[in-house]
């Protein structure tokens, strides 16, 4: 029993930094440019397609050897969905959301809402005539093998996924790098500045259009490496992200709309609670404990773990 | 240097500006009073490329502004100051000046526009670390005179500065307003409700109403008109 605990609070923690950058993704749309981006499970799948035909389809970064190759594409894949992302923006979302639509009585809601969901549908349905419903992964010889820690006392044995454990070490690399550029440098504060007032923003000389852009593109960049990462251990057809989609959401939420570090606290707690409930309840029922921890947390603190409650008027 | 040109401006069929014009020139302090709804905030969200108008111009150094993007005001060195102070809450003290610093000439002036926004206001240096949506309003409306300085602009419009603040507060803000436009030599576009602290300070002064520029000149000529002094200073017949 010991050892089934120590494995699933270690698998826990390891998907959950995966979670978590997935859902810094979703997070920095939605903190930015409160837009509910419905199509994000579809920018995790489109990461992990990027990175597969990176490795075996052009096996264009073949010569990384099968270790570090499938680690490399999730970053490319950053870049590649920064620029659809970016394109996205400029020409869909940028009708129903922004500054155009902030004198609108629903601020461009109900726009945004048909908007993304159909973006995401015409995403699922095109990577099926696209990429096959085969279902596919990333494998690494990584995949198959594992860290094996311990004994620990009554000889429990701790078994960590090698792919996994670099899939969460990348991950918190970019995660920080992530907070870094928010926190210091004059981009990420120029977000936040838009994502705080815009029409003020635009007075200090701030493009908030072009502020939205990068907000977008970095929001799916960054759900796509995590797709990438995730794609060295599980397989995934084009309708994944509708999976992910709802898991991303809660840690979202959990995490306080528009926190980017809660946002990554957020999925951290998801995926630990969905590796958790395995020792108590069956695979098929993850996805239910997520959502009773989810109901808890939001009835206590409605304004999610790292919410701002209320500020000085 | 800033020209408003015959500004005519409606909301869905109302009229908010008719006619309007307006100058200012380098080193100028120019006031707007009038009551509420007379069109001052309208005057100031044309300029600033928010509102678009229906007809007349806008020119800043001779050339049209009602082409460009509202972001561009900022980097050809026009700063607005907000009506309601429109700080960023989020942020601190210290990065609300930096996102005031964002054009370029703030950039390369920032170390000695940051001492002098501090010697105006000392409490945005003891606060630097604290976020913005933590301050009290005069605070507030001190950071956001601050953080329009802080693009090292030509032209500072300043929108009702005094709005919702304490008398001994509001009068702090309109002696830092004076100290700016004396020392610095910034022209300085003010639109106000306190009509006689604003028309004290100003060279010129402009009286709107129901979106009509009703009356112009100086201090002097402006306190001794009979609508001046009966409808905004509460005083008799001169």
């Amino acid at each position: 029993m010991f050892e089934n605990i120590l494995n699933a609070v270690a698998a826990g923690l390891i998907i959950g930094c995966i979670y978590g950058l997935m859902c810094i993704g979703l997070g920095l749309i939605f903190g930015i440019m409160k837009v509910v981006n419905f199509a994000q499970g579809e920018l995790l799948m489109l990461g992990m397609y990027v990175s597969l035909y990176l490795v075996a389809g052009f096996t264009a970064i073949g010569f990384l050897g099968p270790y570090a190759a499938p680690f490399v594409a999730a970053l490319i894949a950053g870049p590649v969905l920064f620029g659809g992302g970016a394109l996205l923006h400029r020409f869909v979302l940028r009708h129903v959301s922004g500054l155009s639509t902030a004198s609108r009585q629903d601020e461009g809601g109900f726009g945004q809402l048909i908007v993304t969901l159909g973006i995401s549908l015409i995403l699922q349905n095109g990577g099926l005539i696209l990429f096959g419903s085969t279902p596919e992964s990333v494998l690494t010889p990584l995949s198959a093998s594992a860290f094996i820690l311990g004994p620990f006392p009554t000889g429990a044995l701790l078994f960590l996924n090698k792919a996994q454990v670099f899939a969460a070490v990348v991950a918190i690399v970019v995660a920080v790098v992530l907070w870094l550029v928010m926190e210091r440098t004059t981009l990420g504060k120029a977000l936040r500045a838009a994502a705080d007032n815009p029409v003020a923003a635009t007075y200090m000389g701030i493009d908030v259009d072009r502020a939205y852009r990068i907000a977008f593109g970095l929001g799916a960049a960054i759900t796509a490496i995590a797709g990438g990462l995730m794609a060295t251990y599980l397989s995934f057809t084009p309708f994944v992200g509708l999976d992910y989609v709802i898991i991303m959401y809660s840690g979202v939420v959990l995490g306080g709309m528009g926190s980017i570090l809660g946002a990554f606290w957020g999925g951290l707690l998801v995926g630990f609670v969905q590796q958790a409930s395995t020792l108590v309840l069956p695979p098929q029922l993850q996805n239910a404990a997520i959502f009773v921890v989810f109901l808890l947390i939001v009835g206590l603190r409605p304004q999610g773990l790292f919410g701002r409650s209320a500020e000085r008027a | 240097m800033l020209e408003v040109q015959d500004l005519s401006v409606s909301y869905g069929g109302l009229r908010a500006l008719q006619g309007v014009t307006l100058r200012v020139a380098a080193g100028q302090f120019v006031t707007v009073v009038g009551p509420n709804g007379a069109g001052k905030t309208t005057l100031f969200k044309t300029i600033s490329g928010v509102v678009s108008p229906a007809s007349g111009t806008v020119q800043w150094d001779g050339a049209s502004l009602l082409k460009r993007p509202s972001s561009a005001r900022a980097h050809l060195g026009i700063a607005h100051v907000p009506e309601g102070r429109q700080v960023f809450r989020t942020l601190t003290v210290q990065e609300n000046l930096e996102m005031g610093a964002y054009p370029r000439a703030g950039r390369s002036q920032w170390a000695r526009t940051l001492d002098r926004i501090h010697a105006l206001f000392p409490i945005l240096k003891e606060r630097a670390d604290q976020l913005a949506g933590t301050l009290s309003g005069g605070e507030q409306q001190m950071l956001a005179i601050g953080r329009g300085l802080a693009c090292a602009p030509r032209l500072l419009m300043l929108d009702e500065p005094s709005m919702g603040l304490a008398p001994a507060v509001a009068e702090t803000i309109f002696d830092r307003i004076a100290q700016i436009h004396k020392e610095d030599g910034l022209a300085i576009l003010l639109v106000e409700q306190r009509v006689a602290e604003a028309l004290e300070l100003s060279d010129h002064g402009y009286v709107l109403d129901t979106g009509r520029m009703v009356l112009e000149g100086g201090y002097q000529t402006l306190l001794a008109d009979d609508r001046v002094r009966r409808s905004y200073l509460g005083l008799g017949e001169a």
